[in-house]
Protein backbone atom coordinates (compact mmCIF):
# COMPACT_ATOMS: atom_id res chain seq x y z
CA UNK A 1 0.00 0.00 0.00
CA UNK A 2 2.88 2.29 0.90
CA UNK A 3 6.18 1.78 -0.32
CA UNK A 4 9.48 4.84 0.14
CA UNK A 5 11.89 4.59 -2.53
CA UNK A 6 15.13 6.22 -1.48
CA UNK A 7 12.99 9.22 0.39
CA UNK A 8 14.89 12.23 1.56
CA UNK A 9 13.46 15.52 2.92
CA UNK A 10 15.10 18.75 3.57
CA UNK A 11 13.46 21.62 4.78
CA UNK A 12 14.00 25.26 4.00
CA UNK A 13 16.81 26.47 5.90
CA UNK A 14 19.06 23.46 5.44
CA UNK A 15 17.46 20.87 8.28
CA UNK A 16 17.33 17.47 6.83
CA UNK A 17 14.50 15.57 8.74
CA UNK A 18 14.95 12.70 6.11
CA UNK A 19 17.49 11.32 4.07
CA UNK A 20 17.31 7.59 2.26
CA UNK A 21 14.51 6.22 3.60
CA UNK A 22 13.35 3.00 2.37
CA UNK A 23 10.52 0.92 3.40
CA UNK A 24 7.31 -1.16 2.62
CA UNK A 25 3.69 -1.28 3.85
CA UNK A 26 1.46 -4.06 2.54
CA UNK A 27 -2.09 -3.75 2.59
CA UNK A 28 -4.17 -4.82 5.91
CA UNK A 29 -0.95 -4.55 8.30
CA UNK A 30 -0.12 -2.35 11.41
CA UNK A 31 3.45 -0.98 11.96
CA UNK A 32 4.64 1.00 14.51
CA UNK A 33 7.20 3.64 13.54
CA UNK A 34 9.39 4.84 16.34
CA UNK A 35 12.55 6.60 17.52
CA UNK A 36 13.78 9.68 19.29
CA UNK A 37 11.86 12.92 18.73
CA UNK A 38 13.30 14.57 15.80
CA UNK A 39 14.08 11.66 14.14
CA UNK A 40 11.59 12.54 11.22
CA UNK A 41 8.24 10.19 12.55
CA UNK A 42 6.08 13.18 11.88
CA UNK A 43 7.94 14.24 8.62
CA UNK A 44 7.56 10.70 7.41
CA UNK A 45 3.73 10.59 8.31
CA UNK A 46 3.32 13.85 6.49
CA UNK A 47 4.84 13.14 3.41
CA UNK A 48 2.16 10.08 3.05
CA UNK A 49 -0.91 12.47 4.05
CA UNK A 50 1.02 14.89 1.33
CA UNK A 51 1.29 17.62 3.70
CA UNK A 52 4.81 18.16 2.53
CA UNK A 53 6.30 17.25 -0.69
CA UNK A 54 9.96 14.81 -0.58
CA UNK A 55 12.62 16.43 -1.90
CA UNK A 56 14.06 13.74 -3.27
CA UNK A 57 12.78 9.84 -4.09
CA UNK A 58 9.07 8.56 -4.51
CA UNK A 59 6.84 8.14 -2.20
CA UNK A 60 4.38 5.85 -3.50
CA UNK A 61 0.68 5.46 -2.55
CA UNK A 62 -1.58 2.04 -3.98
CA UNK A 63 1.57 2.29 -6.68
CA UNK A 64 1.01 5.76 -7.11
CA UNK A 65 3.99 8.44 -7.17
CA UNK A 66 2.83 11.04 -4.31
CA UNK A 67 5.55 13.42 -4.43
CA UNK A 68 4.34 13.87 -7.97
CA UNK A 69 0.62 14.06 -7.25
CA UNK A 70 -1.17 17.06 -9.21
CA UNK A 71 -2.33 19.27 -6.42
CA UNK A 72 -5.68 19.41 -7.26
CA UNK A 73 -6.06 15.26 -6.28
CA UNK A 74 -4.57 16.08 -2.72
CA UNK A 75 -7.60 16.16 -1.31
CA UNK A 76 -8.54 13.01 -2.89
CA UNK A 77 -5.65 11.66 -1.84
CA UNK A 78 -6.42 12.69 1.38
CA UNK A 79 -9.81 11.37 2.14
CA UNK A 80 -8.46 7.66 1.87
CA UNK A 81 -6.25 8.17 4.75
CA UNK A 82 -7.48 8.90 8.35
CA UNK A 83 -4.42 11.06 10.38
CA UNK A 84 -4.53 11.18 14.20
CA UNK A 85 -3.06 13.80 15.93
CA UNK A 86 -1.37 13.95 19.41
CA UNK A 87 -2.84 17.39 19.63
CA UNK A 88 -6.02 15.88 18.50
CA UNK A 89 -6.48 19.06 16.36
CA UNK A 90 -10.69 19.09 16.91
CA UNK A 91 -12.28 22.36 16.32
CA UNK A 92 -13.02 23.94 19.69
CA UNK A 93 -15.99 25.95 18.75
CA UNK A 94 -17.81 22.73 17.12
CA UNK A 95 -19.80 20.02 18.73
CA UNK A 96 -18.30 16.47 19.06
CA UNK A 97 -20.98 15.94 16.52
CA UNK A 98 -19.76 18.14 13.98
CA UNK A 99 -16.37 17.82 14.55
CA UNK A 100 -17.18 13.85 13.75
CA UNK A 101 -19.32 15.36 10.64
CA UNK A 102 -16.55 17.41 9.16
CA UNK A 103 -14.86 14.78 6.39
CA UNK A 104 -18.48 13.59 5.38
CA UNK A 105 -19.95 17.20 5.18
CA UNK A 106 -16.92 18.16 3.03
CA UNK A 107 -17.57 14.95 0.61
CA UNK A 108 -21.09 16.06 0.62
CA UNK A 109 -23.26 13.28 1.65
CA UNK A 110 -27.05 13.74 3.27
CA UNK A 111 -27.73 14.54 6.55
CA UNK A 112 -29.41 11.71 7.11
CA UNK A 113 -26.34 9.20 6.36
CA UNK A 114 -24.42 11.85 7.97
CA UNK A 115 -26.24 11.52 11.44
CA UNK A 116 -26.34 7.74 11.06
CA UNK A 117 -22.54 7.26 10.30
CA UNK A 118 -21.24 10.03 13.19
CA UNK A 119 -23.26 8.18 16.04
CA UNK A 120 -22.10 4.71 14.86
CA UNK A 121 -18.41 5.86 14.97
CA UNK A 122 -19.02 7.78 18.32
CA UNK A 123 -20.79 4.70 19.59
CA UNK A 124 -17.64 2.95 18.02
CA UNK A 125 -14.97 4.70 20.32
CA UNK A 126 -17.64 4.73 23.36
CA UNK A 127 -18.29 8.88 23.13
CA UNK A 128 -22.08 8.69 21.56
CA UNK A 129 -23.47 10.49 24.54
CA UNK A 130 -20.99 13.17 24.24
CA UNK A 131 -22.09 14.52 20.71
CA UNK A 132 -23.30 17.64 22.16
CA UNK A 133 -20.31 18.70 24.07
CA UNK A 134 -17.65 20.71 23.17
CA UNK A 135 -14.07 19.55 22.59
CA UNK A 136 -12.39 21.47 25.86
CA UNK A 137 -15.26 20.15 28.03
CA UNK A 138 -13.82 16.79 27.38
CA UNK A 139 -10.68 14.43 28.76
CA UNK A 140 -7.84 14.39 26.48
CA UNK A 141 -8.43 10.83 25.98
CA UNK A 142 -11.80 11.28 25.22
CA UNK A 143 -10.95 14.11 22.81
CA UNK A 144 -8.31 11.64 21.60
CA UNK A 145 -10.79 8.83 20.81
CA UNK A 146 -13.22 12.04 19.15
CA UNK A 147 -10.06 12.68 16.59
CA UNK A 148 -10.01 8.58 15.83
CA UNK A 149 -13.83 8.84 15.34
CA UNK A 150 -13.52 11.42 12.99
CA UNK A 151 -10.64 9.66 11.33
CA UNK A 152 -12.07 6.87 10.63
CA UNK A 153 -16.13 7.92 9.58
CA UNK A 154 -14.61 8.29 6.30
CA UNK A 155 -13.93 4.40 6.42
CA UNK A 156 -10.40 4.92 4.97
CA UNK A 157 -8.38 1.76 3.93
CA UNK A 158 -5.28 3.51 5.61
CA UNK A 159 -4.63 5.08 9.19
CA UNK A 160 -2.06 7.57 10.24
CA UNK A 161 -1.59 7.91 13.77
CA UNK A 162 1.09 10.83 15.03
CA UNK A 163 2.09 10.09 18.76
CA UNK A 164 -1.64 9.12 19.77
CA UNK A 165 -0.65 8.00 22.90
CA UNK A 166 1.32 10.98 24.01
CA UNK A 167 -1.04 12.78 26.39
CA UNK A 168 -2.72 9.90 27.58
CA UNK A 169 -2.19 7.78 31.18
CA UNK A 170 -1.05 4.50 30.47
CA UNK A 171 -4.39 2.72 30.63
CA UNK A 172 -5.72 4.88 27.93
CA UNK A 173 -3.19 4.44 25.54
CA UNK A 174 -3.01 0.50 26.33
CA UNK A 175 -6.90 0.90 25.11
CA UNK A 176 -6.59 2.84 22.64
CA UNK A 177 -3.62 0.86 21.23
CA UNK A 178 -6.12 -2.19 21.44
CA UNK A 179 -8.48 -0.43 19.52
CA UNK A 180 -6.08 0.57 16.78
CA UNK A 181 -5.26 -3.48 16.48
CA UNK A 182 -8.98 -4.02 16.47
CA UNK A 183 -9.26 -1.70 13.21
CA UNK A 184 -6.36 -3.44 11.52
CA UNK A 185 -8.56 -6.61 12.39
CA UNK A 186 -11.23 -5.62 10.20
CA UNK A 187 -8.92 -4.80 7.01
CA UNK A 188 -7.62 -0.83 8.06
CA UNK A 189 -4.10 -0.66 7.32
CA UNK A 190 -2.21 1.21 10.30
CA UNK A 191 1.14 3.59 10.31
CA UNK A 192 1.45 4.47 14.39
CA UNK A 193 4.19 6.58 14.99
CA UNK A 194 5.23 6.01 18.99
CA UNK A 195 7.92 5.94 21.43
CA UNK A 196 6.21 3.86 23.95
CA UNK A 197 8.40 0.81 23.60
CA UNK A 198 6.89 -0.65 26.46
CA UNK A 199 3.36 -0.57 24.68
CA UNK A 200 4.83 -1.38 21.26
CA UNK A 201 7.02 -4.19 22.61
CA UNK A 202 3.98 -5.97 24.51
CA UNK A 203 1.37 -5.48 21.20
CA UNK A 204 4.64 -7.40 19.16
CA UNK A 205 3.80 -5.83 15.70
CA UNK A 206 6.27 -4.79 13.13
CA UNK A 207 8.65 -2.04 14.66
CA UNK A 208 10.26 0.32 11.68
CA UNK A 209 12.68 2.18 13.87
CA UNK A 210 14.52 6.14 12.26
CA UNK A 211 17.11 7.15 13.43
CA UNK A 212 18.54 11.05 12.71
CA UNK A 213 16.17 10.86 9.80
CA UNK A 214 17.14 7.29 8.13
CA UNK A 215 16.12 3.70 9.13
CA UNK A 216 17.81 2.04 10.98
CA UNK A 217 15.76 -1.21 11.71
CA UNK A 218 12.96 -3.11 10.53
CA UNK A 219 11.32 -5.19 12.99
CA UNK A 220 9.15 -8.16 12.14
CA UNK A 221 6.03 -8.64 14.12
CA UNK A 222 6.07 -11.32 16.87
CA UNK A 223 9.67 -10.37 17.79
CA UNK A 224 10.96 -8.89 20.88
CA UNK A 225 11.95 -5.67 20.75
CA UNK A 226 15.40 -5.04 22.54
CA UNK A 227 18.26 -2.83 22.84
CA UNK A 228 18.56 1.24 23.02
CA UNK A 229 16.07 2.24 20.36
CA UNK A 230 16.12 5.90 22.02
CA UNK A 231 19.44 7.42 21.10
CA UNK B 1 -13.90 -0.85 2.27
CA UNK B 2 -15.56 2.32 0.99
CA UNK B 3 -13.64 5.29 0.95
CA UNK B 4 -14.84 8.78 0.58
CA UNK B 5 -15.67 9.07 -3.05
CA UNK B 6 -15.62 12.76 -4.12
CA UNK B 7 -19.61 12.42 -3.69
CA UNK B 8 -20.58 13.98 -6.77
CA UNK B 9 -23.87 14.38 -7.86
CA UNK B 10 -26.15 17.44 -8.10
CA UNK B 11 -27.43 16.91 -4.83
CA UNK B 12 -23.98 16.57 -2.97
CA UNK B 13 -23.26 19.82 -4.39
CA UNK B 14 -26.18 21.45 -3.70
CA UNK B 15 -25.42 20.41 0.10
CA UNK B 16 -21.53 21.35 0.10
CA UNK B 17 -23.01 24.72 -1.07
CA UNK B 18 -25.44 25.23 1.20
CA UNK B 19 -22.79 24.43 4.14
CA UNK B 20 -20.58 27.30 2.16
CA UNK B 21 -23.06 29.69 2.25
CA UNK B 22 -24.02 29.22 6.01
CA UNK B 23 -20.52 28.97 6.83
CA UNK B 24 -19.96 32.42 5.20
CA UNK B 25 -23.25 34.17 7.19
CA UNK B 26 -21.60 32.74 10.50
CA UNK B 27 -18.51 34.39 9.55
CA UNK B 28 -20.04 37.86 9.17
CA UNK B 29 -22.46 37.37 12.46
CA UNK B 30 -19.48 35.98 14.75
CA UNK B 31 -17.81 39.56 14.28
CA UNK B 32 -20.56 41.65 14.32
CA UNK B 33 -18.61 44.95 14.91
CA UNK B 34 -15.73 44.07 13.07
CA UNK B 35 -17.72 43.48 10.31
CA UNK B 36 -20.27 46.67 10.50
CA UNK B 37 -17.06 48.84 10.94
CA UNK B 38 -15.72 47.30 7.35
CA UNK B 39 -19.28 48.01 5.99
CA UNK B 40 -18.55 51.36 6.65
CA UNK B 41 -15.63 52.44 5.32
CA UNK B 42 -16.95 50.36 2.38
CA UNK B 43 -19.54 52.53 2.15
CA UNK B 44 -18.04 55.65 2.17
CA UNK B 45 -15.61 54.35 -0.49
CA UNK B 46 -17.96 53.74 -2.84
CA UNK B 47 -20.08 56.63 -2.10
CA UNK B 48 -17.69 59.42 -2.54
CA UNK B 49 -17.44 58.19 -6.67
CA UNK B 50 -20.85 57.23 -7.13
CA UNK B 51 -21.83 60.56 -5.42
CA UNK B 52 -19.63 62.00 -7.52
CA UNK B 53 -21.36 60.73 -10.70
CA UNK B 54 -24.65 62.17 -9.55
CA UNK B 55 -23.40 65.08 -8.87
CA UNK B 56 -22.28 65.55 -12.23
CA UNK B 57 -25.25 63.90 -14.08
CA UNK B 58 -27.17 66.73 -12.75
CA UNK B 59 -25.11 68.97 -14.00
CA UNK B 60 -25.23 67.61 -17.13
CA UNK B 61 -28.86 67.89 -16.92
CA UNK B 62 -28.95 71.37 -16.01
CA UNK B 63 -26.13 72.79 -19.00
CA UNK B 64 -28.11 71.01 -21.28
CA UNK B 65 -31.48 72.68 -20.94
CA UNK B 66 -29.16 75.81 -20.80
CA UNK B 67 -28.32 74.89 -24.22
CA UNK B 68 -31.60 74.66 -25.40
CA UNK B 69 -32.54 78.21 -24.55
CA UNK B 70 -29.53 79.80 -26.74
CA UNK B 71 -30.27 81.73 -29.14
CA UNK B 72 -27.96 83.45 -31.70
CA UNK B 73 -27.88 87.59 -31.76
CA UNK B 74 -27.33 88.83 -35.67
CA UNK B 75 -26.79 92.73 -35.80
CA UNK B 76 -26.94 94.11 -39.27
CA UNK B 77 -24.95 97.06 -40.09
CA UNK B 78 -26.40 100.14 -39.48
CA UNK B 79 -27.46 101.40 -42.96
CA UNK B 80 -29.51 98.04 -42.96
CA UNK B 81 -33.17 99.38 -43.44
CA UNK B 82 -36.26 97.26 -42.40
CA UNK B 83 -37.12 95.57 -45.84
CA UNK B 84 -32.94 94.32 -46.29
CA UNK B 85 -33.87 93.10 -42.52
CA UNK B 86 -36.81 91.38 -43.32
CA UNK B 87 -35.70 89.58 -46.21
CA UNK B 88 -32.57 88.63 -44.74
CA UNK B 89 -34.38 87.66 -41.70
CA UNK B 90 -37.06 85.23 -44.22
CA UNK B 91 -34.32 84.25 -46.28
CA UNK B 92 -32.59 82.72 -43.14
CA UNK B 93 -35.50 81.24 -42.03
CA UNK B 94 -35.68 78.59 -44.89
CA UNK B 95 -32.17 77.80 -43.40
CA UNK B 96 -32.20 73.48 -42.53
CA UNK B 97 -29.86 74.20 -38.89
CA UNK B 98 -32.43 77.21 -38.05
CA UNK B 99 -35.72 77.03 -36.00
CA UNK B 100 -36.77 80.75 -36.02
CA UNK B 101 -35.97 84.43 -36.59
CA UNK B 102 -37.00 86.60 -34.67
CA UNK B 103 -36.49 90.61 -36.43
CA UNK B 104 -35.70 93.34 -33.59
CA UNK B 105 -36.41 96.91 -35.14
CA UNK B 106 -33.47 99.37 -33.71
CA UNK B 107 -37.00 101.11 -31.49
CA UNK B 108 -37.80 97.63 -29.88
CA UNK B 109 -34.26 97.22 -29.02
CA UNK B 110 -33.91 100.92 -27.50
CA UNK B 111 -36.57 100.35 -25.57
CA UNK B 112 -35.67 96.57 -24.11
CA UNK B 113 -32.32 97.92 -23.61
CA UNK B 114 -34.06 101.09 -21.18
CA UNK B 115 -36.55 98.65 -20.07
CA UNK B 116 -34.06 96.50 -18.82
CA UNK B 117 -31.81 98.66 -17.35
CA UNK B 118 -35.35 100.03 -15.25
CA UNK B 119 -34.22 103.17 -16.50
CA UNK B 120 -38.06 104.22 -16.35
CA UNK B 121 -38.91 107.89 -17.70
CA UNK B 122 -35.53 108.98 -17.65
CA UNK B 123 -35.89 106.52 -21.41
CA UNK B 124 -38.02 109.38 -22.68
CA UNK B 125 -34.90 111.64 -22.15
CA UNK B 126 -32.68 109.25 -23.36
CA UNK B 127 -35.39 109.18 -26.44
CA UNK B 128 -35.22 112.84 -27.35
CA UNK B 129 -31.36 113.12 -26.30
CA UNK B 130 -30.16 111.07 -28.60
CA UNK B 131 -30.13 112.52 -32.03
CA UNK B 132 -31.17 109.43 -33.95
CA UNK B 133 -31.45 105.57 -32.83
CA UNK B 134 -28.06 103.84 -32.53
CA UNK B 135 -28.97 100.99 -32.74
CA UNK B 136 -29.09 98.47 -35.77
CA UNK B 137 -31.59 95.66 -36.64
CA UNK B 138 -31.02 92.75 -35.11
CA UNK B 139 -32.38 89.40 -36.09
CA UNK B 140 -32.44 86.81 -32.88
CA UNK B 141 -32.03 83.30 -34.16
CA UNK B 142 -32.71 79.66 -32.57
CA UNK B 143 -30.72 76.82 -34.20
CA UNK B 144 -32.04 73.94 -34.74
CA UNK B 145 -31.24 71.61 -31.53
CA UNK B 146 -27.99 69.57 -32.02
CA UNK B 147 -26.74 72.33 -34.86
CA UNK B 148 -22.79 72.88 -34.43
CA UNK B 149 -23.39 76.41 -33.45
CA UNK B 150 -19.91 77.47 -34.62
CA UNK B 151 -20.13 76.92 -38.74
CA UNK B 152 -23.49 78.61 -38.26
CA UNK B 153 -21.83 81.56 -36.90
CA UNK B 154 -19.18 81.47 -39.49
CA UNK B 155 -21.78 81.47 -42.40
CA UNK B 156 -24.13 84.05 -41.10
CA UNK B 157 -20.81 86.33 -40.59
CA UNK B 158 -20.64 85.34 -44.46
CA UNK B 159 -24.10 86.84 -44.82
CA UNK B 160 -24.40 90.47 -46.85
CA UNK B 161 -25.60 92.88 -44.27
CA UNK B 162 -24.43 91.10 -41.56
CA UNK B 163 -21.89 93.21 -39.16
CA UNK B 164 -21.23 91.06 -36.69
CA UNK B 165 -22.92 87.37 -34.74
CA UNK B 166 -22.92 87.25 -30.92
CA UNK B 167 -22.74 83.83 -29.37
CA UNK B 168 -22.52 83.46 -25.64
CA UNK B 169 -21.82 79.87 -25.78
CA UNK B 170 -18.15 80.18 -24.65
CA UNK B 171 -18.56 79.41 -21.12
CA UNK B 172 -20.92 76.63 -22.03
CA UNK B 173 -18.50 74.74 -23.75
CA UNK B 174 -16.50 75.72 -21.58
CA UNK B 175 -18.32 73.92 -19.09
CA UNK B 176 -18.79 71.30 -21.36
CA UNK B 177 -15.53 70.21 -21.52
CA UNK B 178 -14.87 70.38 -17.87
CA UNK B 179 -17.80 68.04 -17.17
CA UNK B 180 -16.00 65.98 -20.05
CA UNK B 181 -12.90 66.04 -18.09
CA UNK B 182 -14.51 65.33 -14.44
CA UNK B 183 -16.74 62.64 -16.31
CA UNK B 184 -13.48 60.69 -17.13
CA UNK B 185 -11.41 61.80 -13.46
CA UNK B 186 -15.11 60.17 -12.07
CA UNK B 187 -14.35 57.10 -13.75
CA UNK B 188 -10.55 56.87 -12.89
CA UNK B 189 -12.04 57.50 -9.62
CA UNK B 190 -14.41 54.25 -9.21
CA UNK B 191 -11.79 52.02 -10.76
CA UNK B 192 -9.14 53.46 -7.98
CA UNK B 193 -12.08 53.10 -5.13
CA UNK B 194 -13.30 49.39 -6.59
CA UNK B 195 -9.64 48.79 -6.19
CA UNK B 196 -9.93 49.81 -3.06
CA UNK B 197 -12.88 48.05 -2.14
CA UNK B 198 -11.10 44.40 -3.05
CA UNK B 199 -8.30 45.48 -1.21
CA UNK B 200 -10.11 46.38 2.02
CA UNK B 201 -12.46 43.15 2.00
CA UNK B 202 -8.84 41.19 1.66
CA UNK B 203 -7.60 42.03 4.33
CA UNK B 204 -10.72 41.93 6.32
CA UNK B 205 -10.70 38.09 4.83
CA UNK B 206 -6.83 37.77 5.40
CA UNK B 207 -7.95 38.59 9.47
CA UNK B 208 -10.23 36.15 8.72
CA UNK B 209 -8.39 33.22 7.78
CA UNK B 210 -6.05 34.39 10.48
CA UNK B 211 -8.81 33.57 13.65
CA UNK B 212 -9.85 30.35 11.26
CA UNK B 213 -6.33 29.01 10.52
CA UNK B 214 -6.74 26.01 12.63
CA UNK B 215 -10.19 25.17 11.01
CA UNK B 216 -8.76 25.45 7.14
CA UNK B 217 -5.75 23.01 8.33
CA UNK B 218 -8.41 20.19 9.77
CA UNK B 219 -10.53 20.84 6.66
CA UNK B 220 -7.73 20.30 4.26
CA UNK B 221 -6.03 17.43 6.70
CA UNK B 222 -9.58 15.43 5.72
CA UNK B 223 -9.67 16.07 2.38
CA UNK B 224 -11.41 19.34 1.69
CA UNK B 225 -11.04 20.73 -1.95
CA UNK B 226 -9.61 24.26 -2.16
CA UNK B 227 -13.02 25.26 -4.09
CA UNK B 228 -14.88 23.68 -0.75
CA UNK B 229 -12.15 25.91 1.84
CA UNK B 230 -12.49 28.68 -0.56
CA UNK B 231 -16.21 29.11 -1.33
CA UNK B 232 -17.13 30.49 2.20
CA UNK B 233 -14.64 32.97 2.07
CA UNK B 234 -15.87 33.55 -1.33
CA UNK B 235 -19.18 33.91 0.04
CA UNK B 236 -18.22 36.83 2.33
CA UNK B 237 -16.38 39.09 0.47
CA UNK B 238 -19.29 38.93 -2.07
CA UNK B 239 -21.82 39.90 1.48
CA UNK B 240 -19.34 42.34 2.28
CA UNK B 241 -19.25 43.63 -1.41
CA UNK B 242 -22.83 43.36 -1.78
CA UNK B 243 -24.24 45.35 1.47
CA UNK B 244 -21.08 47.64 1.44
CA UNK B 245 -22.79 48.88 -2.18
CA UNK B 246 -26.29 48.68 -1.05
CA UNK B 247 -25.26 50.78 1.76
CA UNK B 248 -23.54 53.19 -0.40
CA UNK B 249 -26.56 53.63 -2.25
CA UNK B 250 -28.45 54.24 0.38
CA UNK B 251 -26.09 57.07 1.50
CA UNK B 252 -25.95 59.03 -1.93
CA UNK B 253 -30.16 58.07 -2.39
CA UNK B 254 -30.71 60.05 1.51
CA UNK B 255 -28.02 62.55 0.43
CA UNK B 256 -30.15 63.89 -2.33
CA UNK B 257 -33.65 63.84 -0.40
CA UNK B 258 -31.75 65.89 2.30
CA UNK B 259 -30.60 68.45 -0.68
CA UNK B 260 -33.82 67.87 -2.44
CA UNK B 261 -35.59 70.81 -0.66
CA UNK B 262 -32.68 73.36 -0.50
CA UNK B 263 -32.34 72.87 -4.53
CA UNK B 264 -35.90 73.41 -5.41
CA UNK B 265 -35.56 76.80 -3.14
CA UNK B 266 -32.57 77.45 -5.47
CA UNK B 267 -33.93 76.58 -8.76
CA UNK B 268 -37.07 78.17 -7.74
CA UNK B 269 -35.28 81.87 -7.04
CA UNK B 270 -33.78 81.74 -10.63
CA UNK B 271 -37.34 80.79 -11.82
CA UNK B 272 -36.28 77.58 -13.19
CA UNK B 273 -37.75 73.97 -12.67
CA UNK B 274 -35.16 71.84 -11.98
CA UNK B 275 -35.00 68.63 -9.68
CA UNK B 276 -32.36 66.50 -8.27
CA UNK B 277 -32.19 63.12 -10.80
CA UNK B 278 -31.33 59.91 -8.53
CA UNK B 279 -29.05 57.56 -9.50
CA UNK B 280 -30.38 55.65 -12.69
CA UNK B 281 -30.45 51.87 -12.33
CA UNK B 282 -27.95 50.77 -14.15
CA UNK B 283 -25.64 53.06 -12.11
CA UNK B 284 -27.16 51.62 -9.04
CA UNK B 285 -27.02 47.99 -10.43
CA UNK B 286 -23.15 48.58 -11.41
CA UNK B 287 -22.19 49.88 -8.17
CA UNK B 288 -24.21 46.73 -6.23
CA UNK B 289 -23.21 44.37 -8.75
CA UNK B 290 -19.32 45.75 -9.21
CA UNK B 291 -18.73 46.05 -5.63
CA UNK B 292 -19.90 42.47 -4.88
CA UNK B 293 -17.28 41.36 -7.91
CA UNK B 294 -14.86 43.31 -6.21
CA UNK B 295 -15.66 41.62 -2.99
CA UNK B 296 -15.54 37.95 -4.66
CA UNK B 297 -11.70 38.96 -5.96
CA UNK B 298 -10.71 40.68 -3.33
CA UNK B 299 -11.57 37.34 -1.27
CA UNK B 300 -10.33 34.73 -3.55
CA UNK B 301 -6.53 36.53 -4.26
CA UNK B 302 -6.46 36.39 -0.39
CA UNK B 303 -7.30 32.42 0.16
CA UNK B 304 -5.77 31.26 -3.15
CA UNK B 305 -2.39 33.11 -1.18
CA UNK B 306 -3.15 31.01 1.98
CA UNK B 307 -4.58 27.40 0.39
CA UNK B 308 -1.01 27.50 -1.35
CA UNK B 309 0.90 27.09 1.58
CA UNK B 310 -1.67 24.02 3.27
CA UNK B 311 -1.36 21.85 -0.38
CA UNK B 312 2.42 21.88 -0.90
Amino acid sequence: MIRFERVAKRYPGGIQALSDVNFELADGELAFLTGHSGAGKSTLLRLIALLERPSRGQVLFDGRNVGKLARRHIPYLRRRIGVIFQDHRLLSDKKVFDNVALPLLIAGVSYSEIKRRVRAALDKVGLIDKENMYPPMLSGGQQQRVGIARAIIGKPPLLLADEPTGNLDPDMSADLMDYFVQLNEVGVTVLIASHDLDLIRRLGKRVLVLKDGTMVDDLPPRQTLTGDTSG
Amino acid sequence: MEALPGAAGARAWARRHAFSFLSSLGALSRQPIASTMTLIVLAVALTLPTALHVTLDNVRAISASWERLDTLSVFLSVETNEIEARRLGSRLTLWGDITAVDPISPEQGLADVTGQLDLGNVSNELEAALPSNPLPWVLEITPEDGTNVAALVNRLEREAGVSSVMVDLKWLERLDAMLAVLGQLVVLLAFLFAVSVAFIIANTIRMDIQNRREEIEVMALVGATPAFIRRPFLYTGLWYGLLGGTLAWLVVNLGLIALSGPISNLSGSYDADFSLHAPGIEISALLIVGSGLFGILGSWLVVNQHLKKINP
